[in-house]
């Protein structure tokens, strides 16, 4: 499998080069253009797992995250994916590694990636804003993409992000949900509320611009339907 | 302190690097990341009437955020906007005027400046460009920012400016909002209200405008 991202940091797009019967998992929606003779499966979990505790788990985090599994033909094949905001993409080679990644930055995978829900309804409910989490873990590449650019903060110690411009981060990172600054109070009136507080060494992958915020400068000038 | 764009001119964010005992204001929720000692503190912006007034007649915040760096070693933080675009310093001198910002366009500033509320006049109201305007000066830096790119264009005599396009300029310059020709033409070309910029000095307009985005989208939704 060949990866390479094209167009960015403005309009970044994956083509993935899958060889004979070669099989890669995307995000549903992802794709803009695949060759003619590409196998879809989708399911609401890994292919080829039954999952049914997994689908369950992520139905009571209030997620419904279908993927979708391309599998190239006996010639091989190429899928191109990007996603809805402008911004970047990233490679990720992971080497039996574990990185968390936030649910809408998650791009695509080989099925030498596990990829899982984990258990996250509590955490998930406090930062609000549709944020989920994806467990991800093995060996081989793994794409996300990002609003904006992304930057990497090298974690050695604590670091404070804002829910909204995580993209992913190193699995050895002490993750929790917290105020900015000194009190509660000031935390929700600077309009900062819940943030990600990360404590250990690895690092964090930042998206430089947040969805949600993005959504609230948009959204009051739209009419309702 | 230390201060870096990157990501522009389309994704702009803010790398401030506060030396110890340094301070930094932003607007709410303009932080991205930072370390988890710095100091955050909420305070409403302007005090209790002026920050009412900010907020209702101004368009702007009702909070602003105080950085504090009260460690004894340098610490990060990033600081961005709403919208994908551009962000640009500004230095301010005690006795250079300052500058004047459309609402929404403030991001930070040193603690050396301070911003003040302007009456912009019914026009400016009208226009839904807030009945009053933020005018920033002191001493010290100021980071603004836009949907787009920034581009500066030399006023001298008049110039006719979209309104939702334009996000700063001297304060010198004296501001009208009118219909962009007749009746007719204002509201069929597209135009609708635009801004009359009399006298002499710089205004900074953006390339793209989020009111612009939304009203290409209402007919669509």
């Amino acid at each position: 499998m060949d990866i390479d991202i094209h167009y960015g940091p403005g309009n970044a797009a994956a083509r993935v080069q899958l060889g004979a019967n070669e099989r890669v998992t995307a995000e549903a929606g992802a794709m803009i253009a695949m060759s003619g003779d590409m196998n879809i499966e989708t399911t609401t979990h890994k292919a080829g797992q039954g999952g049914v505790l997994k689908a369950m788990r992520r139905a009571l985090a209030g997620e419904s995250f279908f993927m979708n599994h391309y599998t190239a033909s006996s010639r091989g094949g190429d899928l191109w994916l990007a996603t809805t905001l402008p911004g970047d993409m990233k490679v990720f080679q992971l080497a039996d590694q574990k990185l968390i990644v936030q649910g809408g930055s998650f791009v695509a995978a080989p099925p030498s990636i596990d990829i899982d829900f984990g258990w996250q309804g509590f955490k998930t409910a406090l930062a609000g804003e549709g944020l989920f989490w994806l467990h991800i873990s093995g060996t081989g590449p793994l794409i996300v993409n990002s609003f904006g650019a992304i930057y990497p903060i090298a974690v050695d110690g604590e670091v404070i992000v804002d829910s909204g411009h995580i993209v992913a981060f190193d699995e050895t990172l002490d993750f929790s949900i917290t105020k900015a600054g000194t009190s509660w109070i000031s935390s929700f009136l600077g309009g900062e509320g819940l943030v990600c507080k990360f404590t250990g060494t690895g690092t964090v992958w930042c998206q430089s611009h947040n969805p949600p915020g993005f959504g609230k400068a948009l959204g009051p000038m739209l009419r309702p339907r | 302190m230390h201060t870096v764009i990157e990501g522009g001119p389309t994704f702009a964010h803010i790398h401030v690097d506060l030396a110890p005992g340094e301070r930094l204001t932003a607007e709410a929720d303009a932080m991205a990341s930072m370390a988890a000692d710095i100091g955050m503190q909420a305070r409403l912006n302007g005090g209790f009437f002026g920050a009412l007034a900010r907020r209702f007649l101004g368009g702007e915040s009702l909070f602003v955020n105080d950085f504090e760096n009260a460690t004894q070693a340098t610490r990060r933080l990033t600081l961005t906007q709403a919208t994908p675009g551009e962000i640009r310093p500004v230095a301010l001198k005690q006795d250079d005027g300052g500058i004047c910002l459309q609402p929404g366009a403030y991001i930070a500033s040193t603690p050396g400046v301070e911003i003040r509320l302007r009456y912009a006049g019914l026009a400016s109201f009208i226009g839904r460009e807030g009945l009053f305007k933020l005018h920033a000066v002191g001493e010290g830096t100021l980071w603004y920012g836009a949907y787009g790119s920034l581009l500066e264009q030399p006023v001298d005599g008049e110039y006719i400016v979209d309104t939702g396009h334009l996000v700063a300029y001297d304060p010198g310059l004296q501001l009208k909002v009118q219909l962009a020709g007749g009746v007719f033409a204002s509201f069929f070309g597209g135009e609708g209200l635009v801004t009359r910029v009399e006298g002499r000095g710089t205004i900074i307009l953006q390339t793209r405008s989020l009111s612009g985005l939304a009203g290409w989208l209402n007919p669509r939704l």
